[in-house]
């Protein structure tokens, strides 16, 4: 285990005890926390397509909506446990994501827009199966999250601990398939799709892989926001702001690392949420477009790799 | 006595009245979670004017009471109206007053419920917000208040035949089938077009209307941007109608003030004439109120805001005087509310309905509000025919 991932460990079990300790009596503050993560979850997802398959998406609103109707349905009409549907509800993401697969033979921004338009075909479904979906009204009263051996899920603390195991096991995953023989031959494929290919590389099939772990990532995590906010209509659940908070989040916190999209996420959201919005209270977004703009215009690597560096410059300093 | 006695003294006697003042004007935080921003956010500024005057009013006639106000924008946004909610409560308010959209509403009163605190609306008119055994919500007006105003303007005008264009939102779906309902035994032939809510080009839908469904009046159950796609469309196919009619949030002043080209001669509910004109001395206190604190009229979304929040503040001095407002008392005391207000008498049943809520018709005519329907309480005649081009 490299210090690297010892450091991940510890920040990670720090995490499990502190902010739970630090916010538990504060329903707002832990219900900001926990929507930082439902953006972290999605934005992790989009940077795993994007850097390990190398697919911009902007729909990926299409698998968050997916998850979230599916979880719903499954646990109001057949009955299913929640905790249950919600990853059944990311298997049906990935059933949907089957779908895209035309798509992947399109690269760059027609991929991208591409993959936008199946996010409005599926919001479009939602709206019209109104015998299932309850059309635009939308479906209230979703099941919350269980008490699991006297531990109550549904609590904001039990969300949090939800959420971050997820994100957790998530950030793995894509640690893993990155370090994998896969995730080199993806990487590769970055440099040329046409020369990978030629060394017998399926390049198909593993871009495939990685909008099916997108698409479930994605789709598990819209089915636990459904059990936490206990409503959805097709305008929400296949929000564009579903597809493009997380791409602003993981650009913001460095795509091309692994735990910068989460970590951009999270800063973000709060920092909207509780500096920004504080400061102006209506058209807040107003700030945090600004500061993107310098973000992306100064440090276009993300937030991570603008610390580690500054981290290595003060070590060089106290060295000489 | 020595002067430096004689100042502590007076000290002691002023700082002894200021603490006897203080403690007799008790101070109760309100939350206020309403959309300023996004596509509710006329709606929601008209509501939450009308909140800020009632506060004003309320702290001015009242010696022993103090509301003040903590408001957050929910940015039409379901979620951020949750955390709005949450944050409210984190602060320590006493109760919830505002919301606009049921979709939004809905959350956002599941998440007051959970936090027990009283919720106070008008913005939401879903029939299943009533339905959900919440003992905390309450609302002033209903979807059934609007289908009386419009049916009656209907039959005033002897209107035959109507198509209902409706976004298939639940509020507005809700009210388009009970019209339909309501409208078809009394011989009035109705078609309805369902749209998408993510739609803005109307002109298919006008079409039909214009080749097919040829009915006298189109009636639109949809929100301020339904409203301007439809209106625009209609303005392009030019049917042969005899005029265009809709509900919340369009017959206002600042519907004009954006869209004037669009306005003249629509139709929707409203409470009242603009600019307003009151008999009652409440009505003529508070349009003075709300003039001094925003330069403007009042218009119906305001006084939604102003009775709404009124009733809340009184019900919370009575729970206050009678000691129940710190043991979960406040939502028997609403129940017990049996007031004429400026928008009729109000009165909650046990879901939290005011189930005396009716509505009545207003008409833009040359940047006013005319109450054109029920006649009885017409300030001026109709145009009727009467359409925007």
């Amino acid at each position: 285990m490299n210090a690297m991932r010892r450091t991940a460990f510890a920040l990670l079990a720090v995490l499990y005890v502190a902010v739970p300790a630090a916010l538990g009596s504060n329903n707002y503050l832990m219900g900001l926390v926990v929507s930082s993560l439902i953006v972290a979850g999605v934005a992790v997802a989009w940077a795993l397509l994007g850097n390990l398959g190398g697919m911009v998406s902007f729909g990926h609103a299409a698998f968050f909506g997916v998850g979230g109707y599916a979880s719903a349905l499954l646990t109001m009409k057949l009955g299913i446990p929640v905790l249950l549907a919600i990853p059944l509800a990311g298997l049906v993401a990935v059933l949907f994501s089957v779908a895209m697969l035309p798509a992947l033979r399109l690269s760059g921004p027609y991929f991208a827009l591409a993959i936008l338009a199946y996010a409005q075909i599926f919001r479009i479904l939602a709206t019209e199966m109104e015998f299932l979906t309850h059309g635009s009204g939308g479906i209230s009263q979703i099941p919350v999250l269980p008490t699991i051996a006297g531990f109550d899920l549904s609590s904001r603390t039990g969300q949090f601990l939800l959420l971050l195991t997820l994100l957790a096991a998530f950030l793995a995953a894509y640690d893993a398939i990155r370090r994998s023989h896969y995730g080199i031959a993806l990487r590769a494929m970055h440099d040329s799709e046409d020369a990978t290919r030629v060394v017998g590389v399926n390049s198909v099939l593993l871009k495939s892989w990685m909008l099916f772990v997108s698409a479930f990532m994605t789709g598990v995590i819209g089915a636990v926001n459904a059990h936490v906010i206990n409503f959805l209509e097709p305008d929400y659940a296949f929000s564009g702001i579903w597809s493009v908070l997380p791409i602003v989040a993981a650009i913001f916190g460095g795509y091309r690392t692994v735990t910068g999209p989460a970590i951009g996420a999270v800063v973000i959201y709060l920092v909207d949420q509780l500096v920004f919005k504080a400061l102006v209270s209506t058209g807040h977004q107003i700030i945090l477009g600004s500061v993107l703009a310098l973000m992306i215009l100064f440090a276009p690597d993300g937030l991570l790799p603008l610390l580690r560096n500054a981290l290595r410059r003060m070590r060089g300093a106290s060295h000489a | 006595m020595t002067p430096l006695r004689l100042m502590a003294a007076t000290f002691a006697v002023a700082a002894t009245v200021g603490a006897g003042g203080t403690a007799a004007a008790e101070e109760f935080t309100v939350g206020v979670q309403i959309p300023l921003t996004g596509a509710m956010a006329r709606s929601g500024t008209g509501m939450s004017e009308g909140i800020q005057t009632a506060a004003e009013l309320f702290n001015k006639s009242n010696a022993k009471h103090k509301i003040k106000l903590v408001t957050i924008d929910d940015e039409s946004n379901p979620a951020k109206a949750v955390a709005a909610v949450e944050k409210l409560a984190s602060q320590g308010v006493v109760a919830l007053v505002g919301g606009f959209g049921s979709n939004i509403i809905g959350p956002a009163s599941d998440a007051a419920s959970k936090l027990n605190l009283v919720y106070m609306t008008a913005g939401g008119v879903d029939n299943d917000l009533t339905k959900r055994g919440h003992k905390n919500f309450f609302r002033i007006n209903n979807t059934q208040g609007y289908e009386r105003a419009v049916t009656q303007l209907f039959e005033e005008q002897g209107v035959k035949s109507v198509s209902i264009v409706y976004s298939t939102k639940e509020a507005t779906a809700d009210l388009a089938k009970d019209l339909q309902k309501s409208l078809a035994p009394k011989g009035i032939k109705v078609t309805l077009h369902p749209f998408d809510p993510a739609i803005t080009d109307f002109k298919p839908i006008i079409n039909k209307i214009k080749l097919q469904d040829k009915s006298e009046v189109i009636f639109m159950s949809a929100y301020e941007n339904d409203y301007v796609g439809i209106i625009r469309a209609a303005k392009v196919l030019k049917p042969e109608i005899k005029a265009i009619v809709g509900v919340w949030s369009l017959a206002t002043s600042k519907m004009w003030k954006d869209f004037p080209d669009l306005m003249p001669n629509i139709t929707g509910t409203s409470l009242l004439p603009y600019p307003v004109d009151y008999k009652q001395p409440e009505g003529k206190l508070f349009n003075d109120t709300y003039r001094k604190m925003f330069n403007k009229d009042v218009d119906y979304l305001a006084q939604f805001g102003y009775v709404k929040a009124t009733l809340l503040f009184e019900a919370i001095a009575r729970a206050a005087d009678g000691g129940s407002l710190k043991k979960g008392g406040l939502a028997d005391e609403l129940r017990k509310t049996n007031k004429e207000t400026l928008i009729g008498r109000v009165q909650f049943d046990a879901s939290g309905d005011n189930l005396n809520f009716r509505h009545r018709m207003g008409q833009h005519q040359d940047g006013k509000i005319v109450i054109v329907s029920p006649k009885s309480e017409a300030t001026g005649p109709i145009v009727w025919p009467g359409l925007p081009w």
